[in-house]
């Protein structure tokens, strides 16, 4: 690793350009992690939305892509590491970002589990011991282990350098293309037929009808964007990062671009192969570790053991975009005063904030702890509910402070709205959008899954996706009242006036420090 | 003008023998000592706006240490500090070259062996790099 440091030189002037637009792109497909993102939600995909996981796949992107507009403008006029929570705080004042901020902190916290859950079954499942990726004792203990080492990772500031993700990323591409060829390759003409666990599959002959949304009811398509949303989940990080690119204004645009086509391409394609080889059925009994179970039976030994490869440094990459913005947010939360300082503190040596991190990694351990013991062992079966639910309730987490954002972006704007096609398109409508899409899958998603019968079962005699979803999310409100309380100065900020709101494509330059403007001033 | 010493610090307070070393060779060849930090947070995810000023905060402290330190034993040499938002290696070899230094003094002795193999050692690092004389410096206690 001591050549992490070197290999990340190139980009300070020395061989900018080509190195650059690839780097960058490939930074941005990275922290969305595909072969993650694929291995544990592609089940629930299905589940909901059957044959048309493909369609939803393309659908979802619509949304994410018109946020990461609103990420790109808002990090113009403020680049703060709070996002959400400093950007919804200037448009709509203290309580929005607080709020927008905490949807942002459990969509983070949710996640864990899941991501830990997926390493540590693939890691046994890499070993070939499947009765373990099965035993909930096992998992659980390897996940905890993952989440306290990528929370070490993240408190040292430890970075893979461009090189080193261009190959790990460039492997992972290439093994789920390979696998999805493969798999899409075998299931034309007669197609396979297998008996697994006793059940008789077949494949489905791919039809580009999967790519439209005929025949699915609109329950269906909330439920299958609120797990897809997830899937795109990481990318908009890297369009704001993207900014600071050393050369010009153009090249975080194109790898913007480029990153998009590359994640669309791979999710359409993955999808295709998982649900055509075996038959979308397949793919949903086998919810806990769908790639996993297709690839067994598609590639077989050594491919699919490069395959199990790939997802697990996916799912470590994940960890990237998940406890980074997490602690990021607490710090500048604290920073701001808007919450308690210490999570602010930022260790001396390793320069990252290290109670934020540690205090997330410690809740996270809890949380994964305490939904396998509410599952009584049974969380890595595909039916079962708490465990698999969380992806639906961390996709209405998402679409939360997501909508908070886009919204905060047109009303944060509105002066400069009319200025040309260009804003009233990218500033306005694209956000307007994506927000609006995100803020209708939340509602329908909240209102269907009250009901018993919504896919992922009951707890506590209410649906599992609405009662961790919502508990978590208005938990948010006490603990804001608190804060308020407590930090009253905080309080007292009002959103930037609009006369002050810099022009995006303006000299002008950032907007004015978080606070400049309070009440009674 | 004669050419300056360049020494980099740690917020941690590592490098404060280096500090001293430099200040100690300013005097005895009758020029200024500048007093660099770099700092750079992860290129993943959210940067900037108020980890950038906390880690700044930091930084600004801990040059301002080693100018009193230097103060102390040396009041009446010339004494710079600069904080440059880049990764540490980076901004000692810009300064050195900018202000056309005449040795870089690092610390050494922060990070263990092990960990120095693992993590990556910004001495190992800039002896390998630089395009001047590095002056190396035991860190003889490691304060924290």
């Amino acid at each position: 690793m001591t050549n992490a440091v070197l290999d990340h030189a190139p980009s300070k002037g020395l061989k900018a350009g080509a190195l650059g637009l690839v780097a960058t792109t490939v930074i941005a497909v990275a922290s969305t992690a595909p072969g993650y993102s694929l291995a544990a939600g592609i089940g629930g995909i299905n589940e909901a939305a059957g044959i048309k996981a493909p369609f939803i796949m393309l659908l979802a992107f619509i949304p994410m892509g018109c946020i990461a507009a609103s990420f790109y403008y808002m990090n113009k006029a403020d680049a703060d590491c709070g996002t959400t929570f400093a950007w919804g705080t200037r448009a709509f004042g203290p309580s929005a970002g607080w709020l927008g901020s905490w949807g942002l902190i459990v969509a983070d916290l949710l996640i864990m589990p899941n991501l830990a859950g997926v390493s540590g079954q693939y890691l046994l499942l890499l070993f070939g011991a499947e009765s373990a990726a099965e035993n909930a004792v096992y998992v659980t203990l390897i996940g905890c282990a993952f989440i306290l080492a990528m929370c070490w990772i993240c408190w040292k500031g430890i970075e893979l350098s461009a090189r080193t993700q261009v190959l790990l990323l460039g492997t992972e591409l290439l093994i789920l293309t390979i696998f999805a060829v493969v798999a899409i390759a075998r299931s034309f003409g007669d197609g396979v037929t297998r008996v697994v666990d006793g059940v008789e599959y077949s494949s489905v002959s791919p039809s580009l009808s999967w790519l439209t949304p005929g025949g699915l009811s609109t329950s269906a398509i909330a439920a299958g964007l609120v797990v897809a949303v997830f899937a795109y989940w990481g990318w908009d990080t890297a369009v704001s990062v993207n900014e600071e690119c050393e050369d010009s204004n153009r090249t975080p645009g194109i790898a913007a671009v480029m990153s998009v086509f590359i994640l669309l391409a791979i999710y359409v394609v993955t999808s295709f192969g998982t649900q055509a080889f075996l038959g979308p059925d397949f793919v949903v009994d086998h919810q806990g570790d769908a790639v996993y179970a297709v690839g067994k039976e598609a590639l077989g030994g050594f491919f699919n053991k490069l395959l199990i490869i790939s997802i697990l440094t996916s799912a470590a990459a994940s960890c990237q975009t998940t406890i980074l913005p997490a602690t990021r947010s607490m710090l500048s939360m604290g920073s701001h005063g808007a919450a308690p300082s210490i999570l602010s503190r930022i260790d001396r040596t390793t320069l990252t904030p290290a109670l934020s991190t540690w205090l997330f990694g410690a809740v996270a351990c809890v949380w994964f702890v305490g939904l396998a013991l509410i599952s009584g062992g049974d969380m890595l079966i595909a039916d079962y509910n708490v465990y698999w639910s969380s992806i639906a309730a961390v996709g209405l987490a998402i679409a939360f402070y997501y909508g908070i954002t886009g919204y905060a972006c047109v009303w944060y704007y509105r002066k400069y709205l009319l200025k040309s096609a260009k804003n009233f398109v990218l500033i306005g409508a694209l956000p307007l959008l994506g927000a609006g899409m995100l803020t209708y899958v939340f509602v329908k998603t909240l209102i269907d899954a009250a009901s018993e019968s919504y896919g992922y079962g009951k707890t506590l005699g209410i649906g599992s996706v609405l009662f961790i979803g919502t508990i978590l999310l208005v938990l948010g409100l006490p603990l804001m009242l608190w804060c308020r309380r407590r930090f009253p100065a905080f309080w007292r900020i009002t959103p930037d006036p609009v006369a002050t709101v810099p022009d995006p494509y303006g000299d002008q330059g950032p907007a004015a420090p978080l606070g400049t403007y309070r009440k009674g001033e | 003008m004669s050419k300056p010493i360049v020494v980099g610090v740690g917020a941690d307070g590592s490098g404060s023998a280096a500090v001293l070393a430099a200040a100690r060779v300013a005097s005895m060849m009758g020029t200024s000592v500048v007093v660099v930090f770099g700092y750079e947070s992860s290129a993943m995810g959210p940067r900037g706006g108020s980890l950038t000023a906390e880690v700044a905060t930091l930084g600004e402290s801990a040059v301002g240490d080693a100018a009193a330190a230097i103060a102390a034993v040396y009041p009446e040499l010339s004494v710079e500090t600069e904080l440059v938002p880049d990764r540490p290696v980076e901004s000692l070899i810009r300064v050195a070259e900018a202000r056309d230094a005449e040795v870089i003094v690092v610390g050494h002795g922060g990070r263990g062996p092990l960990r120095g193999a693992l993590l990556g050692s910004i001495t190992y690092e800039i002896v390998h790099r630089a395009p001047l004389p590095v002056l190396v410096i035991p860190d003889t206690e490691n304060s924290a």
